[in-house]
């Protein structure tokens, strides 16, 4: 019975649908593209714009024109003599790796510790975690700045970096979820070998984890380049420790500054991201998707 | 097991080393050295004007071989605080936000000059009344002033001839007729040069907290007791009501376009500078940066126009300046003491540094000593700085916190969205107590 | 005998090797977790009590904490004229950008989820925003929004229509903030995308066989399916909302268009034009760090602690109607 439905079956499967349905599948897909297209343009335009503003005289910028006449390149050249983003960028590095390095270093062992060993209370230890995810940092900014300023820490990026050696609810939370997914028969495995527990981690989850840790790091990443609020907080009165986003704000409030440079300005502080984003496609749609997903 | 526990180890080592190299950039405190003291002094200037006042000091190293002055530039309120909360404080300090005097004084963050004056029988009186004010709070006097900044009327000479005006305008009437007669618009009804922009929060000139326009129009901020009076006060409604006719009849919208279509207050595109506007109320300052930028505009500067109700008060203007003094903690009292006297009060020392910043000296001698670069145009501010009648705002122990709730109101009422003037005076006044109240702890401001 | 003898000390051996393990094992949990233990109780769990000893204090840091009791929470409540906007401004912005930003993600996705050529193209084109650093983009929209002379209002003219004043103007300010939150809806947009591409196709098919249209299959398919996510959107975007703070202190900022050097307190401009984009988190800046009022700032965050915490219980509550999670029993 089953041998004369099969093959019933795949001819229902390949027949052609009839021309008004495929037609109007057609126009459905198209109307999508269409759609699409000019959302595309939508999303662009602001970059356009930016780079065409980056290419203007000061003149031109203040003015109706909305084409660069002439092209002046030398805008991102000026942009680099008006302010200091050498400095600004080597300020974010430190921030941004040495932070990076601290939430790797300091969030695994905890996720490990969270998802693949079996202890009392560790259920408790996780509804930590998650409270310290939804609360906003925002509310714990006011003694920590009187901690910093006894310490006088603040004007520097010591209060910014310290802190993500000391673990970080996001990615212990990220971590805590892919590692549960790791088969439990590789971990055996390996404690069958003689393996410890930290040998394995370091070696068996490591590996295994990669997508994740390159997620964490990604995140971790992006988020201390984009960051300005810590970084107002703790380095605004000292110009020698800002970081670009601040250097970025401050920008206009240095003398004798125009919106072409500006904008030039902003494009340099965007490049960046940008540039990892496309050698990283893959590890960063992953991420994402992980944290949504399994979230 | 032992190897991810030394890698562990060597990264957090590594991490702390690159934290410490890294940590705040700071200025040491004074350090107690036994030969030649060195001292520091931290200021708000930066750039070109720090290297003049470096200049200065490098005079007072020349002739002081006991100490060496070590200068730290771009120094805000908020870096003087976190260094007196932490104990590692600069020998002398300086800000350019003359309201926070009295949270300095109040609290005892910078110490109590007094005694040092009357140690080196300096009289008070040598500053004039303005900057006394400023540098104390309730009698205690924790700081002296260090230049000022004093507002007046600049005017476009080349448009005032097209327009057939002579003279710059001495009253509030004229100033509005004038402003008018020289406003050109575009042919879509937009503003192409505005005769004068009252639009609050347009420039400094427009500081939305009334400060500039208060002294033209004899407005009193508070009463002897420190309690708000704006509602009481009938020169805050007539001057509210002045600049608001005048918003009105420019159109409140069209100059919001024209604020956004100006440049930056601070780019070589300055909206007076480039014939974008033919009068304006802006600081003495101003000058220096016309001669850098634009040194063949042809313009003049006057004392701002008054209250037709009160010619008397022509001549005066908006002043406030820099503070100097010295915070709690320092070690070398005696050798911090010495510079700060000689920087507030040698006439020579003064007189170089405002050439340098063209910023207003602040000792009645100094403003008519003959190191002054003369410029004809910066003279008219000296003048308005040494007038009796020109005024700062109140120092209260809590800085300027009052002002954003005058300048909530004020934008407010500008873009006719407040109402009734004299309700929104009174509740005004009774917000401006009561959060002055709560910024005391509940004391009397 | 001998079997007897070590018949008895086996299970001591055993129970011994049993507490020795777990001893181990509780030693290795203490050393992984270390750090994160240090830091919750040191950047978490310590400030968080601070917060609220120093709300009851009058606190500038230039001298010790006073102790004034309930005279914050009173003024604050009470007589702070600015802190009512404050809070209407956040509920304000949590309410429309929030559901603004995952309808238009979840549509943006669906397209992207139907086009068969070039998803990812676009998918790139529509990521891009996100990455952009929040303050560079709300730099480029103030710019592009300027009333007089941004490429947006040239456009509008040429077409005829005058365009608002946009962050000029207090009624269309926190509009021109949503339409930059919706320009970088790129991360939300890809967990959707991911999300409705993992519905089961036989949902669909047996759903088509029951007679459902595409908008029937939306509604009974497509979006109970994806509900976890939608739910995880949502509580994102309110913990952003309630934590809004860097656009709108650099929009304002910019708008104002006042050169006000970094520490100059006599300039203010947060909250411009006329206090519209004064978020709670803006004003709590403003009284801990530009006036130094810190007990008064920590009573803010104590409230807004109450708030968020609230907020999101309530919301994950009333979630258990609508989520249906894939596997689970309902």
């Amino acid at each position: 019975m089953s041998a004369t439905t099969a093959p019933a079956a795949a001819a229902l499967t390949r027949r052609k649908l009839p021309a008004s349905v495929r037609r109007r599948r057609f126009l459905l897909a198209v109307a999508n593209h269409s759609l699409l297209i000019a959302a595309a343009i939508a999303f662009l335009a602001p970059f356009v714009f930016i780079l065409l503003t980056a290419l203007m005289t000061n003149g031109q910028a203040l003015s109706e024109h909305l084409w660069p006449r002439p092209f002046r390149w030398q805008n991102f050249v000026d942009v680099f003599h008006q302010a200091p983003i050498w400095r600004w960028a080597l300020n974010t590095m430190i921030y941004a790796v040495l932070a990076t390095l601290g939430v790797l270093l300091s969030s695994i062992p905890v996720a490990y510790a969270l998802s693949r060993i079996r202890w009392r209370g560790r259920n408790f230890a996780f509804g930590l975690v998650l409270i310290a995810l939804m609360l906003p940092p925002v509310v714990a900014v006011v003694p920590l700045y009187v901690m910093w300023a006894k310490l006088g820490l603040v004007g520097g990026l010591a209060p910014l970096i310290i802190p993500s050696w000391f673990g970080d609810a996001f990615s212990i939370f990220l971590l805590r979820q892919f590692f549960l997914t790791i088969p439990e028969e590789y971990l055996d495995a390996a404690r069958v070998d003689g393996c410890g527990e930290l040998r394995i981690l370091a070696t068996v989850v490591l590996r295994l984890a990669k997508p994740a840790i390159a997620a964490v790091a990604l995140f971790s990443f992006l988020y201390t380049f984009n960051d300005f609020f810590l970084p107002l907080l703790y380095t605004r009165e000292n110009p020698s420790s800002w970081v670009l986003q601040i250097g970025l704000a401050e920008f206009r409030s240095l003398h004798q500054v125009q919106w072409n440079l500006t904008m030039a300005a902003t494009l340099l502080v965007m490049a960046p991201v940008i540039i990892v984003f496309f050698l990283a496609q893959k590890a960063f749609v992953e991420g994402v998707t992980l944290t949504g997903v399994k979230g | 097991m032992r190897r991810v526990g030394i890698g562990l180890l060597v990264a957090l080592v590594l991490g702390a080393a690159l934290i410490a190299a890294t940590a705040r950039n700071s200025a040491t405190a004074g350090t107690s050295g036994a030969k030649a003291d060195n001292i520091t002094i931290w200021v708000g200037w930066s750039a070109a004007e720090l290297k003049a006042f470096k200049g200065v000091v490098a005079e007072y190293d020349k002739k002081h071989s006991d100490v060496t002055v070590k200068v730290v530039g771009g120094i805000n309120d908020d870096k003087i605080t976190a260094a007196i909360r932490s104990g590692k404080v600069p020998d002398v300090v300086s800000s350019f936000t003359s309201a926070n005097v009295g949270q300095y004084c109040n609290s005892g963050a910078w110490i109590d000059l007094k005694p040092f004056l009357s140690k080196d029988k300096i009289d008070v009186n040598m500053f004039p009344k303005t900057s006394q004010y400023y540098t104390q709070y309730k009698g205690k006097r924790c700081a002296l002033p260090l230049l000022a900044d004093v507002y007046g009327l600049y005017y476009n000479k080349k448009m005032f001839k097209a327009a057939g005006l002579t003279s710059p305008p001495k009253t509030m009437s004229q100033l509005t007729a004038y402003a008018k007669k020289l406003t050109k618009k575009n042919s879509d009804g937009s503003i192409k040069v505005a005769g004068y922009n009252p639009f609050l929060g347009f420039y400094a000139g427009n500081a939305p907290d009334m400060s500039a326009y208060a002294p033209l129009f004899g407005a009193k901020y508070v009463d002897g007791g420190g309690k708000s009076v704006i509602s009481k006060d009938p020169a805050w409604s007539k001057m509210l009501k002045w600049q608001k006719s005048l918003v009105d009849w420019y159109g409140y919208k069209k100059l919001q376009k024209f604020n956004a279509g100006a440049a930056d207050e601070f780019s070589a595109s300055h909206a007076f500078e480039i014939g974008k506007l033919a009068m304006m109320i802006d600081g003495e300052w101003r000058v220096a940066f016309i001669q850098r930028e634009h040194p063949s505009l042809n313009y003049g500067t006057a004392p701002a126009p008054v209250d037709d109700a009160h010619p008397e008060l022509y001549g005066a203007g908006y002043v406030n300046g820099t503070i100097i003094g010295i915070p709690k903690g320092v070690k070398h009292k005696d050798q911090a003491w010495a510079l700060v006297k000689y920087l507030t009060t040698d006439s020579h020392a003064l007189a170089i540094f405002s050439n340098g910043v063209r910023n207003v000296p602040t000792t009645k001698a100094s403003l008519t000593s003959p190191d002054i670069k003369p410029d004809a145009r910066f003279k008219t501010f000296l003048k308005i700085f040494a007038n009796p009648n020109s005024k700062t705002t109140p120092i209260t122990a809590a800085g300027n916190a009052y002002g954003s709730l005058i300048q909530a109101f004020a934008v407010k009422w500008q873009a006719g969205h407040a109402g009734d003037l004299t309700k929104g005076l009174q509740k005004l006044d009774k917000q401006i107590d009561a959060q002055l109240k709560q910024a005391q702890a509940g004391g009397v401001p | 005998m001998a079997s007897a003898a070590t018949a008895a000390v086996q299970p001591l051996d055993r129970t011994r090797a049993r507490r020795k393990a777990a001893w181990r094992r509780r030693r290795l949990v203490l050393l992984l977790m270390a750090p994160w233990l240090i830091g919750f109780s040191v950047f978490f769990g310590y400030p968080l009590v601070m917060s609220v000893y120093l709300s009851f204090t009058h606190y500038d840091l230039l001298s010790s904490p006073k102790w004034i009791g309930t005279a914050n929470y009173r003024y604050l409540f009470t007589q702070d004229p600015q802190v009512g906007q404050a809070v209407k401004n956040t509920l304000w912005i949590i309410a429309v950008m929030v559901p603004l930003q995952v309808v238009f993600a979840f549509g943006v996705a669906m397209m992207l989820a139907r086009a068969r050529r070039g998803a990812g193209f676009f998918r790139t084109i529509f990521y891009l925003p996100a990455l952009a650093p929040p303050v560079a983009a709300t730099l480029a929209f103030v710019y592009i929004l300027n009333p007089a002379t941004g490429p947006v209002n040239i456009l509008l003219k040429h077409l005829g229509i005058e365009g608002p004043l946009w962050f000029q103007s207090p009624s269309w300010s926190k509009p021109s903030l949503v339409l930059l939150g919706m320009w970088g809806v790129g991360n939300i947009m890809i967990i959707f995308l991911a999300a409705i591409l993992d519905v089961p196709r036989h949902l669909y098919e047996s759903a088509e066989l029951d007679g459902a249209g595409p908008l029937q299959r939306l509604r009974w398919v497509t979006l109970p399916t994806i509900s976890p996510v939608i739910l995880f959107s949502v509580v994102i975007g309110v913990i952003a909302g309630l934590q809004y703070f860097t656009q709108a202190y650099v929009a304002a900022n910019v708008a104002s268009g006042q050169a006000s050097q970094a520490g100059d307190q006599t300039v203010n401009n947060l909250g411009y034009p006329e206090a519209s984009t004064l978020f709670y988190p803006v004003e709590l800046y403003q009284h801990g760090f530009r006036y130094f009022n810190m007990g008064y700032a920590s009573a803010m965050s104590v409230l807004l602690l109450v708030v968020a915490f609230t907020i999101t219980v309530l919301i994950i509550r009333n979630s258990r109607r609508w989520v249906h999670y894939v596997g689970s029993a309902k």
